[in-house]
């Protein structure tokens, strides 16, 4: 016990510990409330419970919103929609975009490569949240058609970083002597350019946790992911705006919530870089 | 100044700053003078403190956070331990050259080689600046580049690493110094291009008397050109010996290396290799720091601290405590 | 045995038109300086690199079929250890993986006995079994070197093609990786050895091709290149080496 003490304070001590310890430590907090309070606790979030506007107390330490709703309940239950979406929107396009680009580096067809490329590029000129905005009003509105565009259209950010990568790779002495050595093609591509790639898709995937957790609460703050009477932070922080100057309370925590995720995650991602840097 | 030699350093000693309280040493006791004109070759294994010890003449430790914590270190009877920035400004880059190891640093790539030049030129405020296209041809021709007057137009990334290092050799003698600091110049070089800036270093020894520090791992190259040859091992100078002398070395650390050379070993033979590895900055051991490796060592090796050189004969100097008893 | 070579240039005439043969247990070393081409020569001879004309013939059978070189049971004959001991292994895989995958893949063995045998191929070069369990990160360039070397042998190839092995270590790593050298050439391994230190051509080899802009310009056993040398070029280069001035 004492020997994984000292190995856990070693790797405490290593450049980037106590941010990724930090931030894990938050976020594991807001995870670990985001299940107990809506499940075990009091109240419901879609429950009206009593008098609007009732400011927090002790049975309610976020107090009550516009429609008598406890806003501490609903803002947890919100964590798992957030956080969870956000999952989505991130693990599918890290998946689909990392094997894209793979593929396009090993290519070596021309006119795949700049028909691809072109595509790519294309995709990433636009920033995440016009052609959110900009499919949802087509597709219509909603937390699944989010994730939806996001596969759609997030990949391709993956796919260029996946696919610069795998042409950096593929030049490597490693694959070379890979390949004198006889290993079969599939084998290379999966085990030696595969995980070398997928290590930077997965720390941009990280950081873009965060941009697309903010993301799907600004839509919903827009009104076109969560709608009403859906408890999540967005179309929280946009049901309370009216009410901010007397009842801050049904702005405040869920606006809290949402910096203490994304910020827990940028501690993680940070104390990361500063590892992979040696600081 | 009389009685002052060109550059004397007496048991130096780099620290640097690990974290607030920590503090390793990276050079330590450790010595070196030199006369104006002689070529001196500065020889170690990596970690041997000979780069920062360089770093020290040309004032750049502060920027990897290192300082000179004792010994003296003076250049022509000038303290550089205390100097301002004021005397640090007008002795770098004018009195004390730098010549970088070639495949690191080299000519700024976003400035064309002229303008480079004329920049290492008017570091000297007073010069007219209408002779300075003429005085950077006279600087690349002194240093062997043929057609100057294309060179000055181009950039670092059209010329070939040998010409790129005698650009940076033109920089140094800009002001014509008095003494050059090469780090490894011609390390990564192909062998003719050594051979060549080797000759062009000596013809400007010849023509300028200036002092040369030329620092290598490379013990054939060291032993050719230079006078002297100073030895360090871990953070201290060994021996200072002649370089004809070099077989009547008195450290084990500097025979030793001499009789690892891959030249002098017939061909498939046995290669006499040094025991160990050089101790690493903060795990140097107690006492004589090659005696871990070293296959003369005796016990009062191991206990007595601080090793300075001592003078045993005519130009040279050792720190090995037995070294009366090294027969050849 | 032996490996013939003869070829045409690149598109960039990398190497032109040069003709060349590895004879069984011998050590042939190919010197020159930067952009002679060597390199480009050295990927060709190990399959790496199609050229442009020309053929590379192992015992007599050429090396290319289509565009696949040394198909089958042929490549495991010659294997290439390269210059930059930091890119030559996989940053994400453990020394002992990465040799006892290739063990794996040419001798046959079970994945626990490839492991027994990557560990003791491992320690045979001077790297222990706790080192072997690292990442390449954490060990010397000379260790990776060697375990660079290492992983090349667990083909138990009969041609090694060595290029610039010794240039981005440090000295006592340098004597170290000669050393290994030296002990598989007593065991039988030929070696082709591209470098542009000439004391370490000297050193190893037996015969020796001297490259300048993609041809060779002399060739002849080691003692006459270095003692007598006959063109201009060879000349230059040797009287360049310190301590050889014909001055």
């Amino acid at each position: 016990m004492k020997a994984k003490f000292a190995k856990f304070k070693e790797w405490l001590l290593l450049p980037g510990g106590f941010g990724i310890f930090t931030g894990l430590l938050m976020l594991g907090t807001m995870i670990l409330l985001g299940i107990i309070i809506p499940n075990f606790g009091p109240y419901k979030p879609d429950e009206f419970i009593g008098d609007p506007f009732l400011p927090p107390s002790w049975q309610h330490p976020f107090g009550l919103d516009q429609l008598g709703r406890d806003v501490m309940t609903r803002t947890f239950s919100s964590v798992g929609i957030d956080l969870g979406v956000a999952f989505l929107g991130v693990s599918i396009p890290l998946a689909i975009g990392t094997v894209i680009g793979i593929l396009l580096g090993l290519a070596k067809n021309k006119y795949v490569l700049s028909l691809a490329g072109s595509l790519i590029d294309g995709i990433n000129a636009f920033p995440l949240l016009i052609i959110a905005v900009a499919m949802l009003t087509f597709l219509g509105s909603g937390l699944r058609s989010v994730v939806v565009i996001l596969a759609i259209t997030n990949w391709a950010r993956y796919a260029r970083i996946s696919r610069t990568r795998a042409v950096v790779v593929s030049k490597q002495n490693y694959i070379e002597a890979a390949k004198t050595l006889g290993f079969s093609r599939r084998r290379i591509v999966l085990k030696h350019i595969a995980p070398n790639v997928s290590s930077e898709t997965v720390a941009y995937a990280l950081s873009d946790f965060i941009l697309v957790i903010v993301v799907v609460s600004g839509l919903s703050f827009l009104g076109l992911a969560a709608k009403p009477p859906m408890a999540e932070w967005g179309s929280m922080i946009a049901d309370g705006r009216a009410y901010l100057a007397q009842s801050w309370w049904l702005v405040i925590f869920p606006g809290l919530a949402l910096c203490w995720s994304a910020v827990s995650l940028s501690f993680v991602v940070e104390g990361i870089s500063r590892r992979d840097r040696g600081i | 100044m009389l009685g002052n030699h060109l550059l004397e350093i007496k048991n130096l000693k780099i620290d640097v700053r690990v974290t607030k309280k920590r503090r390793l040493s990276i050079v330590d006791t450790a010595s070196l003078i030199i006369e104006p004109g002689e070529i001196i070759g500065l020889i170690g294994e990596s970690g041997s403190g000979k780069t920062m010890l360089c770093r020290s003449l040309v004032g750049t430790l502060g920027r990897r956070g290192a300082y000179i914590a004792s010994g003296e270190l003076k250049f022509d009877g000038i303290d550089l331990i205390t100097a301002k920035q004021s005397v640090w400004n007008d002795i770098r880059g004018k009195r004390i050259g730098y010549v970088p190891q070639s495949a690191l640093a080299g000519p700024n790539p976003v400035m064309t080689i002229g303008a480079q030049l004329a920049e290492a030129i008017l570091q000297d405020e007073n010069f007219p600046k209408s002779d300075v296209e003429k005085r950077s041809l006279e600087l690349l021709n002194i240093v062997q580049i043929r057609r100057p007057e294309t060179v000055l137009k181009q950039y670092q990334h059209e010329l070939s690493g040998g010409m790129k290092q005698r650009v940076m050799i033109a920089c140094a003698i800009a002001q014509q110094p008095q003494l050059i600091v090469a780090d490894e110049p011609t390390t990564g070089l192909d062998v003719t291009v050594q051979a060549e800036i080797m000759e062009l270093l000596k013809q400007i020894r010849k023509d300028f008397n200036t002092s040369i520090i030329l620092v290598s791992h490379d013990l054939p190259l060291i032993n050719e050109i230079c006078d002297d040859i100073v030895i360090m091992h871990a953070g201290t100078t060994v021996e200072k010996i002649p370089s004809k002398s070099i077989k009547a070395s008195k450290h084990p650390y500097t025979l030793a290396l001499y009789n690892s050379r891959i030249d002098l070993v017939l061909p498939k033979g046995q290669l006499k290799t040094i025991n160990g590895q050089p101790p690493s900055v903060g795990s140097w051991p107690e006492g004589c720091r090659f005696s871990e490796r070293c296959d003369f060592v005796k016990d009062k090796c191991r206990t007595k601290q601080d090793l300075p050189l001592i003078e045993i004969g005519s130009n040279h100097q050792t720190s090995c405590l037995r070294y009366d008893e090294i027969a050849r | 045995m032996s490996v013939t070579f003869d070829s045409y240039g690149d598109v960039i005439k990398a190497v032109d038109h040069v003709n060349f043969v590895l004879p069984k247990g011998q050590t042939i070393g190919i010197v020159g300086e930067s952009g002679s081409g060597k390199s480009t020569f050295a990927r060709v001879l190990s399959g790496l690199q199609i050229p442009t004309s020309g053929s590379v013939t192992f015992m007599d059978k050429p090396i290319q079929n289509g565009k696949n070189t040394y198909e089958g049971a042929l490549r495991k004959e010659v294997q290439m250890v390269f210059q930059d001991p930091y890119g030559s292994l996989n940053p994400r895989m453990r020394i002992v993986k990465a040799i006892a995958e290739a063990i794996r893949q040419h001798q046959g063995l079970d994945k626990k006995a490839s492991r027994v045998a990557a560990l003791d191929l491992l320690e045979s070069m001077g790297i222990s079994n706790l080192d072997a369990q690292k990442f390449p990160s954490k060990l010397s360039g000379g260790q990776r070197q060697r375990a660079s070397v290492a992983r090349a042998l667990s083909a138990q190839p009969s041609v090694l093609i060595a290029d610039e092995p010794t240039s981005a270590i440090d000295q006592s790593a340098q004597a170290q990786l000669l050393g290994l050298f030296n002990d598989l050439i007593k065991k039988g391994l030929s070696i082709v050895l591209v470098s542009h230190d000439l004391g370490v051509i000297r050193y190893l080899s037996d015969y020796v091709y001297v490259m300048k802009d993609g041809i060779f310009v002399e060739s002849g056993k080691s003692e006459e290149i270095f003692n007598n040398p006959k063109e201009e070029y060879t000349k230059k280069l040797i009287s360049s080496i310190p301590g050889r001035s014909t001055k």
